[in-house]
């Protein structure tokens, strides 16, 4: 076998404990590190000419933005929230100990309230609502005839378990208060005179019982313990509350686009119309949460709260940020889609099921529209504002 | 031929091996924490068990998961070779298994590429070829080698040499307008550091991003040089600290920057690394330097025979993939045609949205496809900015409608990008049905210019 011709290695006697690790005449370094050194003054000075001093970033203070979404955004609408799963409960309650007409049409009033009230904390599925998974558990539909019928026929039944997702919340009372029959009347004798009506008035007062439970909890956590993670956790990466907050935006304001409006009309199924599928398709009021759904999303990007006050919000964030939209600015371009979104939104009449089949254009123009929107909300704002478009967490390089 | 003579000479001069050897220490470790860590954050499930499509690579569509049993398997394989090349235990099948496994698993989804596994696989490729088990490892206390005190030059420049490819291809790659004009993507990523503890208020300036940029071109471009040369090697290893730590800091880069940490020690001298075994066995009261012939042979010049070779034509092949781009029209961004595996990295904020259009040609019918029915958050955003994915879950969804009755559905890309703060824009042309379209193109005339 051929050997290679040994070169022995150059043991110079290590003079110091310095050289022992190899550090020989390290100090000894001048050109590169001068080269560098000018290049960044370099940067730094043309840079800060054209500039003309002015720095948009500076003034920006996401603390404050977050203590605004928090305090006058978040909990204010949970606080609403609770207020109309309080008086849900209680009208059950009345609706339960005696059923009649009058009742009923209370606690369908309610049941609207609660429904309308979601809508605006529908995006905010994290901290203490993503624990209690409220936004599956209160808003999933379309919801289960069959199963809520199977529930109430057996009287035994785990509302926790993952095939009762679809046969409770508001999309589960939906049917029970305004699906059961054509009348009133009919709806009532499900309660009175129907051979199950002690289970079905159970069943009721169970759902409204478990989404009333989960909302207090939620709207006791936020301003206890919760705000105060909020405010601080002031980073963008995945699990921080910009993160949260744009990433769950972006969620509800897909479900405004694909199952409030898009699956009814028909684009998932190429082009063939499924009206049963809309949100609150028996109490025919689709169209009118739809709207406040993206009111609620459009007033928490401007950082606006109920009354009309508008605080710092993502809008401003993104001003701060400079954000452009092919050459303009792209506070602009959101704006300027979110006026398009309301404006064939707005007009689309109520019941939505009837509308797809009846005026399909009409809605058609607001799902275009809605469509949009999506591409300016997850990836140019997300894009802008160094937010990880994500509900995973991974390595990038 | 007589350069090429005294070339290979200079090639085949001894050197000591401890360099060597506290690499493959090091890179043993690193990768058992790396493949742990990988493990317990959920990944195995999350990457390679739950989702349903898999982006495979052209040619590779035969690597696919191997469920959550033979997943998590392979897993637990890879960190124990990772574990038995760091304490040199049957070498060169430990390498093997890890360079394979690796390997494979990488090449499962396109989604999941990342520079940094490439270079891992690279690096255990390497390992395969040198004797870095020849000293300070089981294979030499259980006597299934002979201890080498000394290997030819090559083994050790092979890595520097790699290591300094990775770097000065990385810093051509930032001589581009939108990186050192406009300090694209930094002045959109440090912004957003602007809570960082004490210096956050400087990521809040659009100069920083400048000198950012600058800083990271020029660092890319001459720390191999830096490194090499013993008298700027200190402060170079300095700037290599302060480099990786920085980014560490601030960017989800996962292991990336401590591999990077580790593996530039390669450039120390021979003394040092010596003198790391010497401290580290005595912590195992043993000298690795003792009892072994200092005039013993190592790798015999028949190995050398097979294996210089091989390494000549790898490193051609990795001179000649990052330039690759070249072959197509581009803009290489927008485009991404010969983007991976080109040490690409952290060049682009790019996001995008993509809604696939199906169309039934029987009865004209169309909607739209749910693409999170098949792919996971993270593959539809991958997919979203690269054209290639687009493609491909365009074939895959003629499929699927085939399945459900349709024969022959058109399918068209509607998608918009948004490239280092240009605003969302058209990415692909909606009226073209990708399922008509060839793979192989060598420019995508479905996508749409850059350029409004």
């Amino acid at each position: 076998m051929n050997r290679i011709e040994l070169t022995v290695l150059p043991q110079k006697p290590l003079p110091n404990k310095v050289r022992a690790f190899g550090f020989s005449n390290g100090l000894h370094f001048r050109g590169p590190l001068l080269l560098v050194l000018c290049a960044m003054l370099f940067v730094v000075s043309c840079n800060s000419d054209d500039d003309g001093g002015g720095d948009p970033m500076d003034d920006f203070d996401r603390a404050a933005m977050l203590e605004n979404v928090g305090t006058n955004i978040i909990i204010p609408r949970y606080e609403a929230m609770e207020e109309a799963t309080t008086m849900l409960l209680a009208t059950a309650q009345l609706f339960e100990q005696g059923p009649d007409e009058v009742k009923l049409n209370a606690l369908q009033d309610a049941w609207k309230n609660t429904a309308i009230a979601w809508q605006s904390c529908s995006p905010f599925e994290f901290g203490p609502a993503s624990d209690q998974l409220l936004r599956t558990s209160v808003n999933t539909f379309p919801t289960n005839q069959m199963q809520i019928q199977s529930n109430i026929a057996s009287g035994n039944y785990d509302l926790t378990t993952a095939n009762n997702i679809d046969a409770q919340g508001l999309p589960a009372l939906d049917y029970l208060l305004f699906g059961l029959g054509t009348t009133d009347a009919e709806i009532v004798s499900f309660y009175t005179t129907n051979a199950s009506s002690p289970q079905f008035k159970q069943y009721l007062l169970d759902l409204v019982t478990a989404i009333d439970t989960k909302v207090r909890f939620v709207n006791t956590s936020w301003p206890s313990t919760y705000l105060a993670e909020f405010k601080s956790n002031t980073g963008t990466d995945v699990g921080s509350s910009l993160g949260f907050l744009v990433n769950e935006l972006n969620f509800d304001y897909e479900l405004i686009k694909t199952a409030k409006v898009g699956i009814p009309l028909g684009k998932k199924t190429l082009g063939i119309a499924q009206p049963e599928k809309v949100e609150a398709f028996y109490s025919g009021i689709s169209a009118e949460l739809a709207l406040a759904s993206f009111r609620g999303i459009e007033q928490l990007y401007r950082g606006m709260d109920a009354k009309g006050n508008n605080g710092l919000g993502l809008d401003d964030h993104l001003s701060s940020l400079g954000a452009k939209y092919n050459g303009g600015s792209l506070v602009e371009a959101i704006d300027a889609q979110l006026a398009l979104v309301a404006s064939t939104l707005a007009p689309v009449p109520d019941p939505l099921s009837a509308t797809i089949q009846n005026s399909p254009n009409t809605v058609d123009a607001a799902y275009t529209e809605l469509q949009k929107m999506i591409v300016l909300f997850k990836t140019d704002m997300p894009s802008a504002l160094g937010v990880l478009i994500t509900y995973q967490d991974n390595d990038g390089d | 031929m007589g350069t090429n003579h005294s070339y290979y000479r200079w090639l085949t001069q001894s050197t000591s091996i401890a360099p060597l050897v506290t690499f493959r220490v090091l890179f043993g470790a690193i990768m058992a924490i790396s493949m742990v860590r990988f493990i317990s954050k959920g990944w195995v499930s999350e990457m390679y068990v739950d989702p349903l499509y898999y982006f495979t690579y052209t040619g590779f569509e035969w690597v696919q998961p191997l469920g959550e049993w033979g997943m998590y398997s392979l897993f637990a394989l890879l960190t124990l070779s990772a574990i038995a090349i760091m304490l040199g235990f049957y070498y060169r099948w430990a390498a093997t298994a890890f360079f394979l496994g690796f390997t494979y698993v990488e090449l499962i989804d396109k989604t999941n590429y990342l520079n940094h596994y490439y270079f891992v696989s690279i690096l255990a490729f390497l390992l395969i070829l040198l004797p870095a088990h020849r000293l300070f490892s089981l294979d030499v206390w259980q006597q299934r080698v002979q201890p080498l005190q000394f290997v030819p030059r090559w083994t050790v420049t092979t890595i520097q040499l790699q290591l300094g490819l990775v770097y000065f291809f990385a810093g051509l790659a930032k001589l581009n307008p939108d990186w050192m004009l406009h300090a694209m993507p930094l002045a959109i990523w440090l912004p957003a550091h602007a809570d960082f503890p004490l210096i956050g208020g400087l990521f809040a300036l659009p100069e920083t991003a400048y000198v950012f940029s600058w800083f990271g071109a020029l660092y890319d471009l001459s720390i191999p040089f830096l490194l090499l040369w013993g008298r700027t090697r200190v402060l170079a290893y300095f700037m290599v600290v302060a480099f990786h730590v920085m980014t560490a800091l601030l960017f989800p880069i996962g292991m990336f920057p401590y591999i990077m940490l580790l593996a530039t020690l390669i450039f120390f001298s021979p003394q040092w690394h010596q003198s790391v075994l010497q401290k580290a066995a005595r912590f195992f009261k043993q000298n690795p330097f003792a009892g072994t012939a200092t005039s013993g042979s190592h790798v015999s010049l028949w190995t050398q025979r097979i294996i210089l070779p091989l390494l000549a034509l790898h490193f051609i092949i990795q001179l000649l993939l990052p330039l690759r781009f070249l072959a197509y029209e581009g803009p290489l961004f927008w485009t991404e045609q010969g983007y991976r595996f080109s040490w690409r990295v952290m060049l682009m904020e790019k996001a995008g949205y993509v809604t696939f259009h199906i169309t039934d040609p029987k009865t004209q019918r169309s909607g739209e496809a749910t693409v999170s029915d098949y792919l996971t958050p993270n593959q539809e955003k991958m997919m979203a900015t690269q054209p290639d994915m687009i493609w491909q879950f365009a074939q895959f969804l003629e499929t699927e409608y085939q399945r459900q009755g349709i024969a022959d559905a058109e399918v068209r890309a509607e998608a918009y990008v948004t490239l280092n703060g240009s605003g969302s824009r058209p990415f692909t042309d909606p009226a073209v049905d990708l399922t008509k379209e060839a793979q192989l193109a060598s420019n995508y005339s479905w996508i749409l210019p850059f350029e409004l």
